[in-house]
C-alpha cells in the first residue's frame, strides 16, 4: 500500500494540475542525563481535482516519546464529490462529542488512536452520515504489563471495527444515533500469557438544540461487551455513559454547564488503572469529554486530575463575561468523584458501599476532586497592556488506601494533593515592535496521606502526613513552587525567554540525580531545586521558525484532556526545533 | 544513524530553500463548519474579498491576546470586503465553551470548528496561533506562526497589502 501511495504521490507532484503544500517539523534534544531524541515529521498535502492526499513521513532515531519510525507514518487518500466523501487510509474522526468515537493523534503524550481503514460519508444541510471500517492499533504505557518505561509503550491492543453514525437536523434540533462494533485480541496477565477475544458494541443517541439565549447538548451511550469462548459469545459487561452541556447567554455574560456520568465499569481503588486485566469496559478510541477546566498555567497542569473514564460523575460550571470594555472575568468550579464509595473487607479486598447520587459529593471514600478557578483580564492603553490575574484552588483524592468500617469505628486513609495557585501574566508593547511578556505562578502544594480514625464515636485522628521533607529531613506541610518566565520580543522576528522553575523541596525522579546546569551555577541557585532555561525563537522567514533552548526542564506529569503521562526531566541540555511550511 | 542525519540535513536544506520560494500556494476549497452549525466553503467566504484564517483554542493564551486585534481589524476593514475566520481547534473536551468565550469577548468575526484538526493539518497550521491571509483566488498571501505582542502591526500591514490600501494607516 505504501509503494502505491508513493507512486501516486510522485505522479501527482510532477503533474501541473496539482496543488501541493506541506510542512516539516524537526526536533532534536540532548541532555546531560542521557535523554536524547532526534525526529523529523514531514507532512505533504496534495490536491488534484476531487482527490486529496495526505502523507506524513517520520524519521526518528529515537523520537522524544514512542518508538522510532523511518518512513511513512500516516497516509490518506480522499475523494470528494458534492455531499459524498470517501476516505481511505489513516482516519481521525469524532462522532458527536466523542462518547462512541474520538480517534486522536496526540503527539505530546504519544497517544494515537487512529483507525486505518475506509470511511464513506454524506453531508447535506440537514443530514449527515458516516460509515467507517478499519483497524486501530492502540498502544499505551501501563505498569500492569511487562517492560514499563516512560518513553515507549509496553502494551498493545489491536481492534477491528466498523460503525455508522447519522445526524438529522430539524429546525434548531439535531438528533443523532451511532453504532460501533469492535473486536479486539486482548492480552491478559495470566501464566502462560493468554489473549482473549473480546467484542464491544457501543450504541449512542444524541440531541442538541440551539437558541439565541441558550444551547443544549446531551449524548447517552450504552456499551455491551462479550467474550468468545467455546464457539459462542458470552455477555461480559454492560456499561453506560452520559454527557450533557447547557449554555446560557445573557448580553456579554455566559454560563457554561457540563455534566458527565460515565459508568462503564466498577473497579476497586487498587485496580482501577489496570487496563490489562480489566477488559470490555471503556475503550481507548472513545475519548469522551471531561468535566474539568483545562488550565493554561504550568503549575496547575502538573497536578491535573486524571479522569477515570470507566467510573466518574462530574459537574463543571463556568461563568465568563465583560465587566467593562477593557475588563473581563471568568469563574469556574468543577467537581467529580466515583459513582460509588468503597469499603475494605477484613481480608483487605474491597466492596462497594453505596451508590452515590447522580451529582458529585465530597465523600472521601469515593475519591472526589474539586477545582475552583477565577481570573480577571485587563486590556489597557489601546490594547498595548495586557494583564491577567488568577487564583486556583484544587483538591484531589488520588488514591483510597484504606476504609475499614465497623459498627463502632472507621479507619480511613487516602492520598491527597491540594494546591493554591496564583498565576499572573503581563504583556506590554513598548513600541517599534518591542514587547515584554512576563508570567509568574506561585503555588502552595500539599501532598500526603490523610488519616481519619474514629473509635466509639470519638475522632482520635484526623490529619495529613505530608510527603514533603526539608533538607534536614523534617516533615513540612507545603511545597512552595514558583514558575517565572520573562520574554523580550522584537516583532515579527524573534523573542527570547528566560524561565525559572523553582521548588522548595528537593525532588528526585527515580534514581536519577539532578545535574548541574551552568546557568543555575551562574545565578548561584540551589541546583537541586531549580530548573532554569533560556529559549530563543527566530522567524527566519514568514514560513520558517527556529527555536533553540538551553538549560533544564522539570519532569513530571504531563496531562492533556484528562489523560496523563509521566515525562522524564531534561537536565542541562539543548533542544532545537525547526518548523517550515511550503 | 548516518542515513538519519543525512535525511535531517537534506530536509532542513530543502525546507530552507523551498519554504522561502515565492510561489503561489493555492489552498483546497475546504469546507468549514461554523459555530452556528452552517457549513461553508473557503470559496464562499472569499466572495466579498480577502480572508484571514486564524487557528486558535480556548486553552491557548497567545491566541486569545491575538484575537483582540483580529476583532479590531475585522471591524476596521469590513467595508473593504475583508473577513476574519477564527477556526477553533478545541476538541470535544473544551468545545462546549467556544461559543461562551466568543460571546463574552464580544467577538463579531466568523468562528469555525475543527475538533479533530483536519482543517489545520490541510492548511499547515503547525502551532497555535497560526494566521493565514488568503486573497480572493484562495492563494496564500501571508503566513505567520505564533504571536509575539507587537505582531499585530505586521498583521495589519499584511491585511492592507492584500487589500491594496497602502501602509499609511498602519498603527493608527
Amino acid at each position: 500500500m505504501r509503494k502505491y501511495a508513493f507512486l501516486l504521490w510522485a505522479i501527482a507532484i510532477v503533474s501541473a494540475q496539482v496543488s501541493f503544500t506541506g510542512n516539516t517539523e524537526t526536533r532534536i534534544g540532548e541532555s546531560s542525563n542521557g535523554f536524547y531524541y532526534n525526529e523529523t515529521l514531514i507532512n505533504t498535502n496534495l490536491q488534484y481535482g476531487a482527490f486529496t492526499n495526505w502523507i506524513q513521513l517520520e524519521f526518528s532515531d529515537p523520537p522524544e516519546l514512542g518508538r522510532r519510525v523511518n518512513g511513512v507514518r500516516k497516509l490518506r487518500l480522499e475523494y470528494e464529490n458534492g455531499p459524498v466523501t470517501l476516505k481511505l487510509g489513516d482516519l481521525y474522526e469524532i462522532w458527536g462529542r466523542g462518547l462512541v468515537l474520538n480517534s486522536v493523534d496526540d503527539q505530546p503524550i504519544d497517544r494515537d488512536t487512529g483507525i486505518r481503514g475506509l470511511s464513506l460519508s454524506y453531508m447535506s444541510d440537514s443530514f449527515t452520515g458516516q460509515w467507517i471500517t478499519g483497524r486501530a492499533d492502540i498502544s499505551q504505557s501501563t505498569i500492569y504489563a511487562l517492560d514499563y518505561n516512560t518513553r515507549t509503550h509496553n502494551y498493545h491492543l489491536p481492534y477491528n471495527l466498523y460503525g455508522l453514525t447519522i445526524n438529522k437536523l430539524i429546525g434548531n434540533h439535531d438528533l443523532g444515533v451511532s453504532f460501533l462494533q469492535s473486536r479486539e485480541q486482548h492480552p491478559v496477565n495470566t501464566f502462560p500469557v493468554d489473549t482473549l477475544d473480546i467484542k464491544n458494541q457501543l450504541s449512542s443517541i444524541s440531541y442538541s438544540v440551539t437558541q439565541p439565549a441558550f444551547d443544549f447538548y446531551a449524548e447517552y451511550i450504552i456499551n455491551r461487551s462479550f467474550t468468545f469462548a467455546e464457539n459462542e459469545w458470552d455477555p461480559h459487561q454492560n456499561g453506560r455513559g452520559l454527557y450533557s452541556n447547557l449554555n446560557f447567554y445573557f448580553k456579554l455574560f455566559s454560563l457554561n454547564l457540563e455534566y458527565i456520568n460515565y459508568h462503564f465499569g466498577d473497579f476497586d481503588p487498587f485496580d482501577r488503572w489496570n487496563v490489562v486485566d480489566n477488559y470490555g469496559y471503556y475503550q481507548p478510541y472513545q475519548n469522551p469529554p471531561i468535566a474539568m477546566y483545562i488550565h493554561e498555567n504550568v503549575l496547575m497542569n502538573r497536578i491535573s486530575h486524571q479522569t477515570d473514564f470507566n467510573n466518574e460523575v462530574g459537574l463543571k460550571a463556568e461563568v465568563m463575561g465583560s465587566l467593562t470594555d477593557n475588563i473581563e472575568f471568568l469563574a469556574m468550579y468543577a467537581q467529580s468523584n466515583r459513582t460509588h464509595s468503597w469499603v475494605m473487607n477484613e481480608d483487605y479486598t474491597w466492596r462497594q458501599q453505596e451508590q452515590l447520587s447522580y451529582f458529585p459529593s465530597f465523600e472521601p471514600a469515593a475519591m472526589p476532586y474539586k477545582d475552583f478557578y477565577a481570573e480577571l483580564t485587563f486590556n489597557q492603553l489601546r490594547n498595548n497592556l495586557y494583564l491577567k490575574l488568577g487564583y486556583a484552588d484544587s483538591e484531589d483524592i488520588v488514591d483510597l488506601l484504606q476504609n475499614t468500617v465497623t459498627d463502632t469505628s472507621q479507619i480511613l486513609t487516602y492520598s491527597i494533593a491540594s494546591a493554591k495557585t496564583f498565576p499572573l501574566n503581563l504583556s506590554f508593547v513598548v513600541g517599534d515592535g518591542w514587547s515584554i511578556d512576563a508570567k509568574m505562578e506561585l503555588q502552595w502544594l500539599k501532598k500526603g496521606y490523610w488519616s481519619y480514625n474514629q473509635q466509639n464515636n470519638q475522632v482520635v485522628a484526623d490529619s495529613l502526613m505530608s510527603i514533603f521533607l526539608d533538607d534536614e529531613g523534617n516533615r513540612v506541610e507545603d511545597e512552595k513552587n514558583s514558575f517565572i518566565s520573562l520574554s523580550i520580543g522584537k516583532s515579527p522576528k524573534w523573542s527570547v525567554t528566560f524561565t525559572t522553575d523553582k521548588t522548595s523541596i528537593k525532588e528526585t525522579f527515580g534514581d536519577k540525580e539532578s545535574i548541574v546546569n551552568p546557568l543555575e551555577k551562574l545565578l548561584g541557585v540551589d541546583q537541586e531545586k531549580n530548573w532554569i532555561n533560556v529559549e530563543f525563537v527566530y522567524h527566519l522567514t514568514t514560513s520558517m521558525r527556529i527555536s533553540l533552548m538551553y538549560g533544564s526542564l522539570k519532569g513530571g506529569l504531563l496531562c492533556t484532556n484528562g489523560v496523563c503521562r509521566i515525562i522524564e526531566p531534561f537536565d542541562d541540555g539543548f533542544k532545537v526545533g525547526l518548523t517550515t511550511v511550503f | 544513524m548516518q542515513l538519519f542525519k543525512r535525511i535531517v540535513i537534506i530536509t532542513a536544506i530543502f525546507s530552507a530553500v523551498y519554504a522561502d520560494e515565492k510561489r503561489d500556494i493555492i489552498l483546497p476549497d475546504l469546507s468549514v463548519k461554523l459555530l452556528d452549525g452552517k457549513q461553508v466553503r473557503l470559496s464562499g467566504l472569499l466572495e466579498e474579498g480577502p480572508l484571514l484564517v486564524d487557528f486558535w483554542a480556548t486553552w491557548c493564551a497567545p491566541c486569545k491576546k491575538e484575537m483582540i486585534f483580529l476583532e479590531e481589524f475585522h471591524q476596521k476593514y469590513y467595508e473593504e470586503g475583508f473577513r476574519v475566520l477564527a477556526i477553533s481547534t478545541d476538541s470535544p473536551k473544551s468545545m462546549s465553551k467556544v461559543k461562551s468565550y466568543i460571546r463574552a469577548k464580544k467577538h463579531t468575526f466568523m468562528v469555525g470548528l475543527d475538533p479533530n484538526q483536519e482543517i489545520a493539518k490541510k492548511m499547515n497550521a503547525l502551532v497555535m496561533p497560526t494566521v493565514i491571509i488568503l486573497n480572493k483566488d484562495r492563494k496564500v498571501s501571508w503566513y505567520h506562526q505564533g504571536f509575539i505582542p507587537g505582531d499585530e502591526k505586521e498583521i495589519e500591514a499584511q491585511i492592507r497589502t492584500v487589500l491594496e490600501l497602502g501602509q499609511e494607516k498602519v498603527g493608527e
